[in-house]
């Protein structure tokens, strides 16, 4: 018998599976034991875009030459294509209409339509408002957010053109990207294009299928998550480093406990101001409990651990066993990676599973809807009813004791700003003591959990690995949340893990070697940070010059293939693990881990094993540092006034 | 003033040197210092974007991407 897995490394975790087997309680854990993932899906070796399938293509036999074809004839390199684009489109679409969503509430809240909203951050909406080319001299601040809305939502259906975001990336991607065709116009023109390009007998040219992917790919990362992003920092405020804590060990016996849980800020904002509220806190009091205690899970963890400090339950593998707790109240749901399982385990407890958003629905969920127009009311009914269901609590509460503090909230700008100070603010000292060697390069480690890995060991295995070897790791999303719970995200932990280099740096500086940048739409914070260091100067003039390369070991959503996709058509090497959806065409594989270097000068890998993985990053980054000339470090001289008189 | 603690360190040619150890003050902080609000109105926030944030927002500025030879 092979040992089994390990299903964690988190105790908590661990604690709490336990609980749910021996409560007989199901959840995703025992559900993977008992379903083990299709071969021949596994391998994307399979089409059921049309009724004359499924066409099902597994690799042939040994010796069997056979050319492995559908019934129209389709190749399974179009086959594999087809279904790869098709998992681009729904992540674009997913952070994209996120975005839309976001837009949608910032006019609104422009034109104090937006009940509870405001514009918070004016110094973002200045620099947004004049990236989309708004005259802001003299104007009132509504005014211009009316017109940066109006113009953001523009991005959307925009039919010809390139997306305005575009113009921020460094010139020389410009270039690439309009040479090759993939300069993105309207961001819901490429993902419908994709679905009809994807649509049998359309197009059938795996190459010519994979370009549209990154088009499509590109306006989510230069579109649709930067415009989350941005304009969620203008209505919440472009987040500052806060001290936070993470892990189930953040629910808390005495007080009735509210977890939010999916990706959209806009009511879990509206939840932490109406827990603050006189009157719910009378509710609360009256109830018999402490306080009201919100705890965020997935992306909204990070949203609203980044604005208010507001701790974390825990990442994707953890939202079941936040319900097993018997502490919550209520779970709020409003889009992506909310497992349906949740209202099966909420039935086990008295938890109350609400979900929010008009496009997700679960059956058996109450559905409270949120609209901008009346969100603060919405906000306070809901934790009305978590604290009216505090008494109803039926099994015994078992609560882990593991959480752990972490520092989170560092936005391109704050890193700008935390290096140079407030008048000399500037990348510099980073892109310095990359030139120097004391840091040997970036990486982006970010992505989800999958069951199929064992819970965060990947995230963690391979971080290490890359900061002990003086590489400064940039993290988001459910990769960020792993590390908080090891003690990445803190700055004692540059002591304790990092290479003596990157030690140093981080200890002059002040920060953790490992920096929380936010959720998976702020992956677009990467992307400004990286394009920051190019422009700085002396690490080459484009994204694919750096020393960098990107991540996603536990990966499972779709979203995390448009984030890789639009990472490597940035220039960016980047390693996923787990799972690989291109095996079953090899020509297809070669495209995207080969042949796209030669295009964009960035290109895929898959690598399950988090250390090896680890090393081919490095191998990257130590290409790139001797392509620069950097890869030995430099002596520095340091200048007596002689030398400064000799040079005058 | 307070007591600064010195560590000894080897420079780029090995020579031990004496450096500042780490400044920053035990203990966790009790409030978040937002750096955003030292700024004072739209003035300042323009002149800040246009300098710090050079990168995007300054006419002057390019970094190497203004350099003729290439890296
Ligand atoms: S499009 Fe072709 S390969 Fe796909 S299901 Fe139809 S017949 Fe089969
Ligand atoms: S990182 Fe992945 S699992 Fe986690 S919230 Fe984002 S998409 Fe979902």
């Amino acid at each position: 018998m092979p040992e089994e897995k390990p299903k964690s490394i988190d105790r908590a975790t661990l604690e709490l599976i336990e609980k749910a087997g021996k409560d007989k309680i199901n959840t995703v854990f025992s559900r993977a034991d008992e379903l083990k993932p299709c071969p021949i899906g596994v391998e994307e070796s399979c089409c059921k875009i049309c009724a004359m399938g499924p066409c099902r293509l597994p690799r042939p036999k040994k010796g069997e030459g056979k050319e492995r074809v559908g019934v129209c004839g389709a190749t399974i390199e179009t086959i594999v294509a087809r279904n790869f684009a098709r998992k681009v489109a729904a992540g674009a679409a997913a952070h994209s209409d996120h975005a839309r969503e976001v837009v949608q509430t910032f006019i609104k809240t422009a034109r104090g339509e937006a009940q509870g909203f405001s514009i918070k951050d004016e110094m973002k909406l200045v620099a947004v408002a004049l990236d989309f080319g708004i005259d802001v001299e003299g104007r009132e601040t509504g005014d211009i957010a009316r017109e940066l809305g109006e113009k953001a939502l523009n991005e959307f259906g925009k039919q010809e053109g390139e997306l305005v975001y575009l113009g921020k990336a460094p010139l020389k991607r410009q270039e690439l990207w309009r040479k090759l065709g993939t300069a993105p116009r309207g961001i819901d023109r490429e993902i419908v294009e994709i679905m009809h390009r994807t649509h049998m007998g359309v197009d059938q040219d795996y190459r010519h299928l994979l370009q549209q992917a990154s088009r499509a790919a590109i306006a989510d990362g230069w579109g649709g998550s930067m415009i989350s992003t941005d304009l969620q920092d203008i209505m919440f405020g472009t987040p500052v480093p806060v001290l936070g804590s993470i892990n189930l060990g953040v629910l808390k016996e005495d007080n009735v406990n509210v977890v939010v849980h999916g990706h959209e800020p806009l009511l879990p904002e509206l939840l932490v101001v109406a827990s603050r509220d006189p009157e719910i806190r009378r509710l609360t009091e009256s109830a018999g409990a402490k306080g009201i205690n919100l705890a965020g899970m997935c992306c909204s963890a990070n949203e609203v651990l980044m604005r208010h400090g507001i701790p974390c339950a825990g990442n994707f593998l953890q939202q079941e066993l936040a319900l097993v707790t018997g502490a919550v109240e209520l779970m709020t749901v409003d889009v992506q990676c909310q497992m349906q399982g949740l209202k099966d385990v909420a039935e086990c407890f008295h938890t109350r599973l609400i979900t929010t958003s008009d496009r997700a629905m679960i059956e058996g969920a109450v559905h409270i809807e949120f609209h901008p127009e009346h969100g603060l009311d919405t906000a306070k009914r809901i934790l009305k009813m978590a604290i009216e269901n505090y008494p109803n609590r039926r099994h015994a509460v078992y609560i882990p004791d593991q959480r752990q503090d972490m520092v989170a909230g560092f936005s391109h700008e704050t890193i700008n700003y935390l290096l140079g100070g407030l008048f000399r603010a500037s990348y510099r000292p980073l892109n310095d003591n990359i030139m120097n060697g004391r840091i040997r390069g970036v990486a982006g480690v970010v992505g989800c959990n999958n069951v199929r890995t064992t819970h965060d060991s990947a995230h963690i295995a391979m971080i290490k690995e890359l900061i002990r070897n003086d590489v400064l790791v940039l993290t988001t999303g459910c990769a960020a949340m792993a590390c908080g719970k090891e003690g990445l995200l803190t700055p004692e932990a540059a002591k304790l893990y990092a290479g003596s280099g990157l030690a140093e740096v981080c200890e002059a500086v002040g920060i953790p070697p490992v920096l929380h940048l936010g959720s998976c739409v702020d992956n677009s914070r990467i992307l400004m940070a990286a394009t920051a260091m190019v422009k700085e100067g002396g690490l080459g003039d484009d994204l694919s010059d750096l020393p960098a390369a990107g991540a996603a070991p536990e990966w499972m959503s779709e979203k995390a293939i448009s984030i890789g996709q639009y990472f490597v058509a940035s220039g960016i090497f980047t390693v996923f693990g787990t799972t690989w959806p291109t095996t079953g065409s090899e020509k297809v594989t070669r495209h995207l881990f080969e042949e796209y270097e030669e295009l964009y000068k960035g290109m895929w890998a898959f690598e399950p094993d988090p250390l090896q993985a680890a090393q081919l990053m490095i191998r990257h980054i130590d290409k790139k540092r001797k392509a620069l000339g950097i890869d030995k470090a430099r002596d520095r001289v340091l200048f007596d006034m002689a030398m400064r008189r000799a040079l005058d | 003033m307070p007591d600064y603690q010195y560590e000894e360190k080897e420079d780029f040619s090995g020579r031990k040197v004496k450096v500042l150890g780490p400044t920053y003050e035990e203990g966790k902080p009790e409030e978040r210092e937002d750096w955003r609000s030292k700024l004072g109105g739209r003035e300042d926030a323009l002149r800040y974007i246009r300098t710090a944030m050079r990168y995007w927002y300054s006419k002057e500025w390019y970094g190497s991407e203004k350099r003729k030879q290439e890296a």
